[in-house]
């Protein structure tokens, strides 16, 4: 379009050129002056094309980055710490061991009698338990025996598993009983855990 | 429907019922080898024993037990010897280190120099021991033994640091007994559920919310009818007992009369001996 206008434009000129002197006249601002070298640019030029280089060097970028990944996966990941086997630096300080005290025979000897007589209560205690519950399961058997006797569809209902019952939670005895519309105060709680990512 | 066994066992059963005490309710213990040789599937034929649910309701402990001397003395001695070989922990170290400063203080009343009280905390670690003492008197604690049966039989509050059972007086025959809450199986329902309604049909039965442990009876009785009730095809009956744990806090006291929560040592009191030996069995009062 440009490129006509300015013909169109040097033949008006060139006619005129005989008779006038040769001066570059500008009817616009438009047009550059017409028999200077078009150094211009182009402002109404189509977008520039992509040229081959560029897809291959964008793939060669891709690959450089996955590789650098890979390299980075491979390397096995750091081991979590587990604070229980470290033992805090307090415990090696000097000044915080107390004195031993010195005990007398009789005390070691008391203190070795009763160990033993511990070791024989629990014992004891231990036997009981395991009795108990020895007998507590031949209760049991007995009654399914029997009851598998009677009827084997009332066996077979009683044998089966009962799903409701686990997760089974129940709270334990307590040293005080608990004290009826006890409202606990509130308190705040700060957590300190630390938290590792790999 | 079940279709239930037989038994061919008669001649067996005069033997052995012959040589047992003469009482009310007749208690039969017999032997599982003699049946299972015996046993014969024929359609058709009731079974004799009519069958009972029964649940144990327990009331666990809500309260630790007291120490035996033993383990007293051995908790006394497992603190001494623990704190003989641990190390000081932060807070000694400033009770000691406040009690070296008071007494320097006091030896060199003029030098004050190097303390810098400013940056010091205001309380020493007695002072915050006392505030600690102070602030734990606060707080009341419920009463851990109630004394000696202040509360009567038929509370479930009593005797806090055991399992208590639940026992019912019922008329069985023309007797009133102390038994576990039973009741008799209808056919369509598990001895499970049986159970359960057996708890759900007490009079205050609705209050008492139990979890059942299992599908499984913990134990069972069986015993005879008395002769003058005895029909042609009833002998006798089967109890099978299922164990629950009672949930939930503050239940209404019950009637006395026919309502008891008992400790497994108290049990001989209220029940018959047979049906004591057989229930003493799954009952573990440890």
């Amino acid at each position: 379009m440009a490129g006509i206008v300015c013909r169109t434009a040097s033949q008006i000129i060139s006619s005129q050129a005989s008779c006038s002197s040769v001066l570059a006249v500008r009817h616009s601002h438009w047009f550059t002056s017409v028999l200077s070298l078009k150094t211009s640019i182009p402002l109404r030029a189509e977008p520039k094309k992509k040229k081959k280089v560029d897809p291959r060097r964008e793939i060669m970028m891709k690959e450089r980055l996955k590789k650098k990944l890979k390299r980075l996966e491979k390397v096995p990941p750091e081991l979590i710490p587990i604070e229980d086997f470290i033992t805090p630096a307090k415990c090696f300080d000097e000044t915080r061991i107390r004195d031993a005290p010195k005990l007398s025979f009789e005390e070691s000897e008391r203190r070795a009698l009763l160990l033993k007589e511990w070791s024989r209560y629990k014992y004891s205690q231990h036997q009981t338990e395991m009795d108990t519950i020895e007998e507590a399961l031949e209760a049991q058997r007995q009654a399914l025996d029997e009851l598998k006797l009677e009827s084997e569809e009332l066996y077979k209902a009683a044998v089966s598993s009962d799903m409701d019952l686990f997760p089974f939670q129940r709270e334990g005895p307590s040293y005080t009983p608990p004290i009826t519309n006890y409202e606990a105060p509130e308190g705040k709680y700060n957590n300190i855990t630390r938290v590792y990512t790999q | 429907m079940a279709a239930p066994f037989t038994r061919v066992y008669r001649p067996l059963w005069r033997i052995i019922t012959t040589t047992t005490l003469n009482k009310g309710v007749r208690n039969v213990s017999s032997t599982r080898q003699q049946w299972s040789a015996q046993n014969v599937k024929t359609a058709g034929v009731a079974s004799p024993w009519a069958l009972h649910g029964a649940v144990c309701l327990q009331r666990l402990p809500v309260v630790s037990q007291d120490r035996s001397p033993i383990e007293d003395e051995f908790m006394e001695l497992m603190h001494q010897m623990e704190l003989e070989r641990s190390l000081l922990s932060d807070h000694e170290l400033r009770l000691l280190e406040d009690a070296a400063r008071m007494s320097r203080k006091q030896e060199e009343e003029s030098d004050e120099e190097e303390e810098d009280y400013r940056d010091k905390d205001i309380f020493t670690a007695q002072d915050l021991e006392d505030i600690w003492e102070q602030k734990l008197k606060q707080y009341q604690p419920a009463q851990r033994s109630q004394g000696v049966d202040e509360k009567g039989v038929s509370s479930s509050e009593r005797c806090l640091a055991e399992s208590l059972i639940l026992l019912v007086k019922k008329d069985v025959g023309s007797q009133k007994l102390w038994l576990l809450p039973q009741i008799q199986w209808q056919t369509g329902e598990t001895l499970r559920q049986t159970a359960e309604r057996a708890l759900a049909s007490l009079p205050v039965g609705a209050d008492l919310k139990a979890t059942f442990l299992g599908n499984a009876p913990c134990g069972f009785y069986k015993y005879k009818y008395p002769k003058d009730i005895q029909k042609e095809g009833s002998v006798g009956a089967k109890v099978f007992f299922f164990k629950a744990l009672l949930s939930g806090h503050k239940h209404l006291p019950l009637e006395k009369n026919s309502f008891a929560w008992v400790k497994k040592d108290e049990l001989q009191d209220f029940l018959k001996p047979e049906y004591l030996k057989q229930v003493r069995r799954f009952i573990m009062a440890l």
